[in-house]
């Protein structure tokens, strides 16, 4: 069964980074993509044209979105029965600390900056992929 | 000319003023008729002088009504009689030179005299004051001042301000108030304690507080303000960055010798471009957060802040095989992180701007007079032509071309905004070919002997 990873993203350029670096990463990852914050709720409770969408194993999301942002997709999650226990891990290009100290606050599973380099950015994606698609131990299907 | 009418309110005036010397005022009127004003100076007593002047401002005024002069002259005459004091008496011309207006206030805080500064500056005629209650002319805070308690007299009362300037507010008879400061000193006579008040009118002192008060925040607003915006505009601008650095090196990677060498010479050049353009903007930012992300100073070891530092200039100083030394090194008040960086950048470039020989740095101390330590650090690198003594420490500036060696030209800009902030100054010693010595000065704790 292939992994699924939704990324809530609104910048092309670093969902195709994002892409290529996974693909290096591990190939049997499914990347689905939400570029704002009411298509990746709509995706995660199955609406619309969203209504086959599986179930991800993790959530990566930027906290700058259009239309809802990140830390308000954050807190409808965590305060959902059945979504909060998908490890959502915050990935932004913000290091202040109220933004951190917020997204721990929303229970957000992690918070990280998108690092400058590309090759600090692939080996970022890889160590992603290390602790939370293979280390980690996640819930089944909950 | 004198009009009659003007002549005796000045004569009314002048005799209300001075009471006793009535004699000196006809003296000096009769000089004035015969247009002999400058005599009358000569004649040597500064009290004629004063009353000429008095009365010549009156006519200037040329106020009109003989009769009310005449009351006013008779006011005078019947204030004279009760003023036998002949210590107040002496003193009146003492009190008309002076350049601060002056009210004499007795105990029970009515105004005994005034000279001709007081008048102009409350906008009263003396007449209108005399033996009105002080606070006509100041509201609160001097009246008050005055009255004896169960814990002390007068005198006692009095002592507590001499010589202080009081500031408080005073009224114009226009109704306007305006800040004054005040001095107050007793006067004994037979009567009982006067107090003397020299009153000096502030408002101008007062604006111009208040006009570098609201300069000094206006400054620190904008200062605040631009420090913000480097911030803003260097963490803003990495992320479009990002994706250029991101794609050209993804491009580099990808298609370096499957393209022609055009295309690899072209993408080189934006790979470089875009890497210094980085380097730049995390340099910019670091200047900024010198400002914005500053800490307290706190007593630490600045040998602890050094082996920091070399700790985080391990590879530089392990591919140069440099040889970094030091002395002791005391404790002193610093933003440890800070000063870190401060010997980061210096021993950092100490390092790098060095010919083929085997870089040499040593760290030093010495002591600056009471509590200050001189820092030094000293390197056998390319040493610095004097005409770039100053600068270097400027932002953006750089003497070498960037095939010979990299760099934003933040690093001593860094520098000097870092021990400026301790309230220090850094400079720098060299001779081309000789090595360079920077030296900072940082306050000590206190305790180094």
């Amino acid at each position: 069964m292939p992994i699924q990873v939704l990324l809530v993203e609104d910048s092309p350029g670093d969902v195709r980074l994002m892409r290529e670096a996974f693909q290096d990463a591990n190939a049997s990852i499914r990347l689905h993509v939400a570029t704002d914050g009411i298509e990746a709720m709509a995706f995660l409770r199955h609406e619309g044209a969203h209504d086959h969408a599986p179930r991800p194993d993790l959530i990566l999301m930027d906290l700058n979105l259009p239309k809802m942002d990140g830390r308000e997709v954050l807190a409808q999650i965590k305060e959902d029965d059945l979504l909060k226990t998908i490890p959502t891990v915050i990935l932004t290009t913000s290091d202040a600390e109220v933004d951190i100290v917020k997204s721990y606050q929303f229970h957000a599973n992690c918070y990280l900056t998108k690092p400058v380099q590309l090759d600090m950015f692939e080996a970022l994606v890889k160590s992603i992929n290390d602790f939370w698609l293979t280390k980690a131990k996640l819930p089944q299907q909950g | 000319m004198f009009l009659a009418a003007d002549d005796i309110e000045s004569r009314a005036r002048a005799f209300v003023l001075t009471g006793q010397e009535s004699s000196l005022v006809r003296e000096a009127d009769a000089n004035q008729r015969s247009r002999q004003t400058k005599a009358v100076l000569l004649l040597g007593t500064v009290l004629a002088g004063l009353i000429v002047a008095g009365a010549a401002r009156t006519v200037r005024r040329a106020v009109a009504a003989r009769a009310l002069a005449e009351k006013a002259l008779q006011a005078g005459e019947e204030r004279f009689r009760r003023e036998t004091n002949a210590s107040v008496a002496k003193n009146r011309a003492l009190l008309e030179a002076a350049p601060d207006a002056l009210v004499v206030v007795n105990t029970a805080g009515e105004i005994v005299l005034l000279n001709a500064q007081a008048e102009k500056q409350f906008g009263y005629r003396r007449e209108e004051l005399v033996g009105q209650a002080v606070i006509t002319i100041i509201p609160e805070g001097f009246a008050e001042r005055l009255i004896p308690d169960a814990t002390r007299t007068v005198a006692e009362a009095l002592h507590q301000h001499i010589g202080t300037g009081i500031e408080l507010n005073a009224r114009h008879k226009n109704g306007t108030d305006f800040p004054i400061e005040i001095m107050l000193s007793p006067l004994e006579t037979p009567d009982g304690i006067l107090v003397t008040a020299a009153i000096r009118d502030i408002t101008a002192r007062k604006k111009a507080e208040a006009l570098l008060l609201d300069t000094i925040a206006e400054l620190k607003r904008s200062n605040d303000e631009l420090g913000q915006f480097a911030y803003i505009a260097s963490h803003d601008l990495q992320e479009p960055l990002r994706m250029v650095a991101s794609y050209t090196q993804l491009l580099a990677r990808r298609y370096k010798g499957k393209l022609d060498s055009d295309a690899d010479e072209f993408i080189a050049f934006a790979v470089d471009g875009v890497t210094r353009m980085q380097r730049l903007i995390q340099d910019l930012l670091a200047y900024s957060r010198v400002g914005s992300k500053a800490q307290d100073f706190l007593d630490i070891s600045s040998e602890d802040a050094l082996q920091q530092a070399l700790i985080n200039l391990r590879s530089a100083i392990a591919e140069s095989g440099a040889l970094v030394t030091h002395g002791p090194l005391p404790s002193v008040l610093a933003d440890e992180t800070q000063l870190i960086q401060l010997f980061q950048n210096l021993i950092g470039n100490a390092i790098k701007y060095q010919n083929s020989k085997v870089p040499r740095v040593h760290i030093s101390v010495a002591k600056n007079g009471g509590e200050k330590w001189i820092f030094s650090v000293k390197d056998n690198g390319l040493g610095i032509d004097p005409q770039y003594f100053e600068s270097i420490f400027g932002m953006f500036q750089r003497l070498h071309k960037r095939e010979e060696f990299a760099g934003s030209g933040f690093g001593l800009a860094i520098c000097k905004k870092i021990v400026e902030r301790h309230g220090g100054a850094i400079s720098v010693e060299s001779q081309p070919g000789h090595g360079s010595t920077f030296s900072f000065v940082l306050a000590g704790n206190g305790l180094d002997s």
